[in-house]
């Protein structure tokens, strides 16, 4: 074996290819997001400074160490210490709870030496590998409803843990990763309308209770619900299951929302009426709309978008990367992108179905959620599609924990489609 | 476990949702960047320019050798951003100004939050910030987001209440007045007119026209573009020069003293006004800032009357002033020649079931038409009134400028009354009046008014032969000179009057106007007024050879024109003639340029 084998990760070459890519992309980003603006400008200074490029230089560098790692590890042993490694996990999100430090405003890091390191990350793969051992063992025995409960329950533990931190995005992504294995895992169907129409409930419960403040919308969706459920052919006690998740989920949406902070309240009001507060968290999504919009098909060009010169772009190296790369490279340039990404889930639902081990299958399909979320939400938001939420976008993202986690979950797919392939 | 089929069957339900998800972001991303691009180019665009009004500063004022009257006084101003007021929470570049300049916090949030509601600019944090404060928003600017220091300009009065009527002052926009567009075009709240005077008149040509400009700013609201787009050009205001000299107006003030009352001099070549003052005055500097309500009611309730420009506005009874106009009626209807003796004057003369009184109670005996005018017999002119009819001595007057307004620069300006038969029938019905009020008229008193400046212009005419154009105070050549119509009197009897009036000056009344190695002709008046004491009169003009400077003065309620009125006019006179040469070659030299320009 040479140095030039033993430094490429074996397994599927395209997702490698896509990681390279995303990454080259995130650099150049970078480089723009902290470069003077070019143009009839005086002399201005980036806001952001240069050492982010750098830092993101050398972060690149251990990632690529981590999917080299992940892409190599006996998928066998992670299964193995897929049990402790989420118990430490939850230790870890505890630990900040409790003794972490307080950064504008919230306990999401935990530092180690000049390190700062986000546990969720680390929750992130020890959730998705215990979901693929759990799963994948109960997997033989046929699909069992205890088993999707109970793997929820599992879930809702780091979910509830990062939510308090508060970090509303991310705990989503625990929620997701669940939704999209459990789905591998089997839902009959009579659960997924039982699902479908909570979400339903919810988002009308959700209308009632804090837009318009008052109930009829709601009591009219139930009275509807009811008469369908009696039309519908069901056996009686699929019939009061879904008039009980219904119920509850309308009760349950308006208790989850008194307990959220009063500045998630405010994204999630802003979202449906981004004008509420222009100056505040409604500009972000005002002002990245702007950007992405005024690129057009080809872009303001590399280094020349204004409002991210300008500083009109919050967070441009972070969660509103997307936006920069609408600006400056246009529509062209953000589905290439976004194509890049695609790819990656594609080849990863190919890798999930092909895999000869359960753990294996479920694993990749834990990977693909993943990517799945982080990528539409954060474009979603971007795009003001969505509510603003922090959700870096993988791999582009200025950001060490987040690359990491996604360098070691690509170089986790590999591992999996050289054995697939290899068998 | 679940079969392959199924997990087929999963990993395409999957793939398809991965698609869909995908679909909507490009579908969503080519709406916004295809179709609505130009829509948020342009909102791209005005994220980053911010228009800025330049106010075009106004014209100066200055005095006829270019002393500058008004000018303006830059002074910066502290402002921030509007979204200071409405982000969440407490904006940081306020909170630090505050600190650094050690001002009132409540107090200041309290300001800045009615600004905020009054106004739709930016908000004024610090008005006319010292060189202190602007060095340390300058220095610090990166630590002060939003933070500007924009500089306006204030009107400053050089000579203060000396020019004050004249000039009047300038004043923010009436809020009522841009509702109504009664104003021209392009004022704004806030924009700085004309209120009185000069000011007022001239305000079309002060103003200049303001510009508008576009700057690109980044997202702190600091400007960063190196260029500057133009959407309108800045076009400055014109200055205006007045007629009047700033020393003479000093004269005038010092001549006059602190008694209230006004002197007005004028060419008698070019008609234009050399002074005017009036006095009590008010300083315009004080209404160019912030001028409280007390201050300001004080101001106009002040029984003085500060603000009454007395030289144009206020109109008076003549008083003997008119008898050369009553001479000169009479002479041009034949009824007396310049020798003629009348009856005796015993201190009085009976008309009707009324005995007028001359001033001299003593009475002035038998005296001819010379004397009665230099000793200012009021006998004799009551006889001269009784020989003919009130339409003829009121066409004399009018022949000579009275009854109207002569000049169109103040609004405020006065035309005084010349009564006639329709008049008096009017006022008292048809024949309920009889030939008694031209006792009156004859001497200057009854219903007939005249203002300080129409009486200067008498004098000025008198010593013109009639020629001098019509008073001016701003010197401007697109004015046409206004030449008046040709005197309908003999030569030889304006001559005679001239005469008669050096003669007041020489040895009658007048003495006190006398100034060493000129010879000046003037008319004293001592004006009865239903008011209070007599207003004192006199009005003259000097060189009586080659007369170039005529004068009116009153002093109100100070009693007679001989002892009160005469002796300022000799005072002004005085400095008048005893200017250093380079002044009055000045003045006389661009005088005969002018006279020369105005012979056929």
């Amino acid at each position: 074996m040479n140095l030039l084998s033993l430094l490429l990760p074996p397994g599927d070459k395209k997702i490698f290819l896509c990681w390279l890519l995303l990454l080259g992309a995130s650099l150049a980003v970078l480089w723009s997001v902290t470069e003077p603006i070019l143009g009839p400008y005086e002399d201005l200074d980036p806001v952001v400074a240069k050492t982010v490029f750098y830092r993101q230089v050398v972060w690149v560098f251990l990632g690529f160490g981590g999917l080299l790692a992940a892409s190599r590890v006996q998928l066998r042993y992670l299964e193995s210490i897929a049990i402790p490694l989420f118990l430490f996990s939850l230790v870890l999100l505890a630990l900040i709870l409790v003794a972490g430090p307080r950064i504008g405003g919230a306990q999401r890091w935990l530092l180690i030496g000049p390190i700062r390191f986000q546990p969720s990350e680390l929750g992130k793969i020890a959730t998705i590998l215990m979901l693929a051992t759990t799963l994948g063992k109960a997997s033989e025995q046929g699909a069992r409803l205890s088993v999707m409960v109970g793997s929820f329950l599992l879930t809702l533990v780091p979910m509830t843990l990062v939510l308090r931190e508060p970090d509303l995005g991310t705990s989503l992504v625990f929620f997701a990763i669940w939704v999209g294995m459990v789905f591998w895992y089997g839902i009959p169907g009579i659960l997924l309308v039982g699902a479908g129409s909570a979400g339903v409930c919810g988002i009308i419960s959700f209308y009632s209770d804090s837009i318009i403040h008052q109930p009829w919308p709601w009591a009219a969706y139930i009275v509807v619900l009811v008469v369908v459920l009696y039309l519908v052919r069901l056996s009686t006690l699929a019939r009061i299951s879904i008039l009980l998740l219904n119920t509850l989920t309308g009760v349950g949406i308006p208790f989850f929302w008194s307990k959220l902070k009063p500045y998630q309240q405010e994204r999630i009001l802003t979202f449906f009426d981004p004008g509420r507060d222009a100056f505040g968290s409604g500009y972000q999504a005002i002002q990245s709309k702007v950007a992405i919009g005024s690129g057009g098909l080809f872009g303001t060009h590399y280094l020349h978008g204004t409002q991210k010169g300008l500083a009109f772009l919050p967070e441009r190296q972070t969660d509103f990367i997307f936006s920069v790369i609408g600006e400056e490279l246009g529509f062209v340039g953000a589905v290439i992108l976004l194509a890049l990404y695609l790819a990656i889930l594609l080849q990863g639902i190919q890798i999930g179905s092909r895999a000869r081990r359960p753990f294996s299958r479920f694993l990749a399909v834990g990977i693909v959620s993943y990517f799945l979320f982080h990528v539409v939400v954060n474009v979603g938001i971007t795009t003001g599609l969505l509510p603003v939420t922090g959700l870096p976008l993988p791999l582009m993202s200025y950001g060490g924990s987040n690359l990491m986690t996604s360098s070691i979950l690509l170089g986790l797919l590999m591992n999996i489609s050289s054995r697939t392939f290899d068998d | 476990m679940t079969g392959g089929r199924e997990l087929d069957v999963r990993g395409r339900i999957l793939r398809l949702v991965a698609i869909s998800f995908f679909l909507v972001l490009v579908i969503n991303l080519f709406i916004m960047q295809v179709p609505m691009h130009s829509h948020y180019k342009d909102q791209a665009l005005e994220n980053r320019q911010e228009r800025f009004r330049v106010r075009a500063p106004r014209g100066r004022i200055t005095d006829r050798f270019g002393t500058i009257l008004a000018d303006n006084k830059y002074i910066a101003d502290i402002t921030l951003p509007r979204s200071t007021m409405t982000g969440a929470g407490q904006d940081s570049t306020l909170v630090r100004l505050i600190r650094w300049f050690e001002l009132d916090s409540e107090k200041t949030m309290s300001r800045l939050r009615r600004q905020f509601q009054k106004s739709r600019g930016r908000l004024v944090l610090v008005p006319n910030a010292t060189i202190g404060q602007i060095s340390t928003v300058a220095e610090r600017a990166r630590q002060l987001p939003g933070a500007r220091i924009e500089s306006r300009s204030r009107r400053r009065y050089l000579a203060g209440p000396l020019t004050a009527h004249l000039i009047g002052y300038v004043g923010e926009v009436d809020p009522a007045d841009l509702d109504t567009s009664a104003l021209g075009m392009g004022y704004r709240l806030g924009d700085i007119i004309g209120k009185q005077g000069i000011e007022s008149t001239f305000e079309e040509r002060l103003r200049g026209r303001n510009g508008m400009k576009l700057e690109e700013v980044n997202a702190q609201g600091h400007i960063v573009g190196r260029h500057t787009v133009w959407v309108q050009e800045v076009e400055p205001g014109q200055d205006v020069a007045l007629t009047i000299s700033l020393p003479l107006q000093q004269a005038m003030a010092d001549a006059l003293g602190p008694r209230p009352g006004c002197g007005v001099a004028i060419s008698t070549r070019t008609g234009e006004v050399l002074a005017a003052y009036s006095y009590p005055s008010f300083d315009p500097n004080l209404l160019t800032v912030s001028i409280t309500a007390e201050q300001w009611n004080a101001l106009v309730t002040d029984p003085a009357k500060p603000f009454f420009h007395r030289a144009v506005q206020a109109t008076y009874p003549p008083g003997s002033l008119y008898k050369p106009v009553t001479s000169l009626a009479a002479l041009g209807l034949g009824v007396v020649d310049t020798t003629t003796f009348l009856e005796p004057c015993l201190g009085g003369w009976e008309f009707g079931d009324r005995y007028f009184r001359c001033w001299n109670h003593a009475g002035h005996g038998e005296v001819n038409h010379m004397d009665a005018m230099v000793y200012s017999c009021d006998t004799y002119y009551y006889q001269l009134g009784l020989s003919m009819d009130i339409d003829q001595l009121g066409a004399a007057a009018r022949a000579l400028g009275l009854g109207e307004r002569c000049s169109s620069v103040f609004p405020e300006e006065s035309a005084g009354l010349i009564p006639g038969t329709a008049w008096y029938d009017r006022r008292f019905g048809k024949g309920r009046w009889t030939r008694g009020v031209l006792l009156n008229n004859a001497i200057g008193q009854g219903e007939i008014l005249t203002t300080p400046l129409q009486m200067a212009l008498l004098a000025a005419r008198l010593a013109s032969f009639g020629e001098v154009p019509a008073p001016r105070f701003v010197k401007d050549p697109a004015e046409p000179v206004r030449l008046p119509e040709p005197l309908p009197f003999s030569r030889a009897h304006v001559s005679w009057v001239r005469e008669a009036m050096y003669q007041v000056v020489a040895r009658g009344t007048g003495k006190a106007a006398a100034v060493d190695s000129i010879r000046v002709a003037g008319k004293t008046g001592t004006a009865q007024n239903s008011h209070g004491e007599d207003h004192a009169w006199f009005m003259c003009f000097a060189p009586v050879a080659r007369p170039e400077v005529a004068m009116a003065v009153i002093v109100e309620n100070a009693g007679h024109g001989s002892s009160e009125a005469a002796p300022v006019a000799g005072r002004w006179l005085d400095t008048y003639f005893g200017q250093s040469e380079d002044t009055v070659n000045l003045i006389r030299s661009d005088e005969d340029v002018a006279g020369e320009g105005r012979r056929p």
